[in-house]
């Protein structure tokens, strides 16, 4: 037992110093383990950090540009979408007359003509055409060519009250803005104070009726003040049409035109209207308007035609008592050499007037270049056979510049 | 005799007018249907080719943004007398590819 003590004790004791030193190394070696350990967790943590704070960064953007998106989108909707909407469009010419016959050439067309458009959803529609232009004196004529508030009933039917463009015939309430006329001069008749009325101040109910899958039917009625008298040494001059507040005669006018159009392209059409005409302070007369036109669109060719007249009764207590008849017609052929831009238009008409000299027969040829469907260059030519040294008789050419916009 | 032929066609103004306004309402139940069906560009571009034309040259599409057309068509609804529904189609085609 002594010999087992004295062998084991140094043993024991070796024993316990070595598992003593190996656990201490080991202790030391899972320490720096741990440490090392919880340095990578704390780089780990650092870098989540980082993430998270990036990502958070991303998501501000993202809602920023949602934001962004959102405030363009309502600005654009607002646009399309406001109940009160406006637009400016029109139309201005510039020309030069050469009447080397009639010994005067100049530089005699200089008009803009702004239309203001004030819509109120698809109820009410405020609508004015001005006309700004040059006067051969050098002064600026300005005026109002219609001015009218149109109230969409149904889908059929419109109201128009104030003053709109006479709806007798085509020409003067389609075709006169000189980017739509295909020629730089209106047709014989057709201007002012001659055969077809021009505008008129009153009332008004207009719109298309479909009939199957092509035919329409379209229509406008009207009453309004009528035309006055130009009266002078006597004889009635011509008839002023451009539209009066005022009814000198207390007779008011009743008329309208009814159009069909059987097939796509093609329309004819009927005008009418009856009341009275005078000169202030004086018995009113009776005043008729009649009239017919026709168009059609064949490819590259656009035919049109239209015949008007106006008849102002006698009235034997007038400074001017006799009547007459003022009618006009003229036929117009246009041709769109595509894919050029070039077009070539041949029309014919006829004015016949009580005073002799103011009748015109006329040829026209012409010649367009077109820059854009609404941006022109009219060259043309009239051939006039009127009274012997009266304007009505001498040929001109004119240019013309046309932007309709 | 002519006094006779104006008054008809005052009758028969006035008789117009009434007819289209109770029509309307008749037509009113296929007018709904038809305002924003799939066909409607189609047949825009159809009554834009077939109206606009018929008085002036083509106005491309590209030459206004949504916001003018919707005012120039409401004009050219007056202006042309188009139906209300012809008015729709053809803003449609414009507003599409403008």
């Amino acid at each position: 037992m002594q010999y087992l003590t004295n062998k084991t004790l140094p043993l024991a004791a070796a024993i316990s110093g070595i598992i003593a030193l190996s656990s201490s190394a080991y202790a030391d070696s899972e320490s720096q383990s741990l440490q090392s350990e919880v340095q990578m967790l704390r780089k780990e943590v650092a870098e989540l950090r980082a993430l998270i704070k990036e990502q958070s960064s991303a998501q501000e953007e993202v809602k920023n540009l949602r934001n962004e998106v959102k405030a363009t989108s309502h600005a654009q909707s607002e646009w399309t979408n406001a109940d009160s909407t406006f637009h400016l469009s029109g139309y201005a010419a510039a020309g030069y007359t050469d009447r080397k016959q009639s010994g005067g050439s100049a530089f005699n067309v200089a008009s803009f003509n702004p239309i203001f458009n004030f819509l109120y959803r698809d109820i009410v529609l405020a609508e004015a055409e001005l006309e700004v232009a040059t006067a051969a004196d050098g002064s600026t004529e300005t005026k109002l060519e219609y001015g009218s508030i149109d109230i969409f009933l149904n889908d059929y039917a419109t109201l128009v009250a104030g003053k709109f463009l006479s709806p007798l015939g085509h020409f003067r309430q389609n075709a006169h803005p000189a980017w739509i006329n295909k020629f730089p001069s209106l047709p014989p008749g057709f201007g002012e104070d001659q055969a077809a009325p021009a505008a008129e101040v009153g009332l008004g109910v207009r719109g298309g009726y479909p009939f199957g899958q092509d035919m329409k039917m379209k229509y406008a009625l009207y009453a309004g003040n009528g035309p006055e008298l130009e009266v002078d040494a006597g004889e009635i001059h011509g008839i002023k049409s451009d539209g009066f507040a005022r009814d000198v005669d207390r007779r008011k006018v009743l008329g309208g035109r009814v159009s069909l159009v059987p097939l796509p392209k093609f329309e004819i059409g009927l005008s009418g209207a009856s009341g009275g005409v005078g000169l202030a302070n004086e018995p009113d007369r009776s005043y008729r308007a009649i009239g017919t036109d026709i168009g059609y669109q064949w490819k590259n060719l656009d035919l049109r035609a239209e015949y008007i007249s106006q008849k102002v009764g006698d009235q034997e207590a007038s400074a001017a008592p006799l009547g007459g008849t003022w009618k006009a017609w003229y036929g117009q052929a246009a041709y769109r050499f595509l894919p050029s831009k070039w077009e070539g238009v041949l029309r014919y008409g006829k004015y016949e007037s009580p005073r002799d000299s103011q009748r015109q027969k006329q040829w026209a040829v012409g010649v367009n270049y077109l820059w854009g469907p609404s941006v022109m260059a009219k060259l043309g030519y009239e051939f006039n056979r009127g009274l012997a040294g009266q304007e009505a008789d001498a040929n001109r050419w004119l240019l013309q510049l046309a932007y309709g916009f | 005799m002519l006094n006779k032929s104006f008054q008809f066609v005052r009758v028969a103004g006035s008789t117009l007018v009434l007819t289209i306004v109770l029509a309307s309402a008749a037509h009113a139940e296929t007018t709904d249907a038809l305002q924003g069906d799939s066909g409607q560009s189609a047949r825009g571009v159809k009554a834009w080719a077939n109206n606009c034309a018929s008085c002036h040259n083509l106005r491309p599409a590209k030459e206004l943004r949504d916001d003018q057309w919707r005012v120039v068509v409401s004009h050219m609804r007056v202006r042309a007398d188009l139906t209300g529904q012809e008015a729709r189609d053809i803003l449609k085609f414009l507003q599409e590819n403008n």
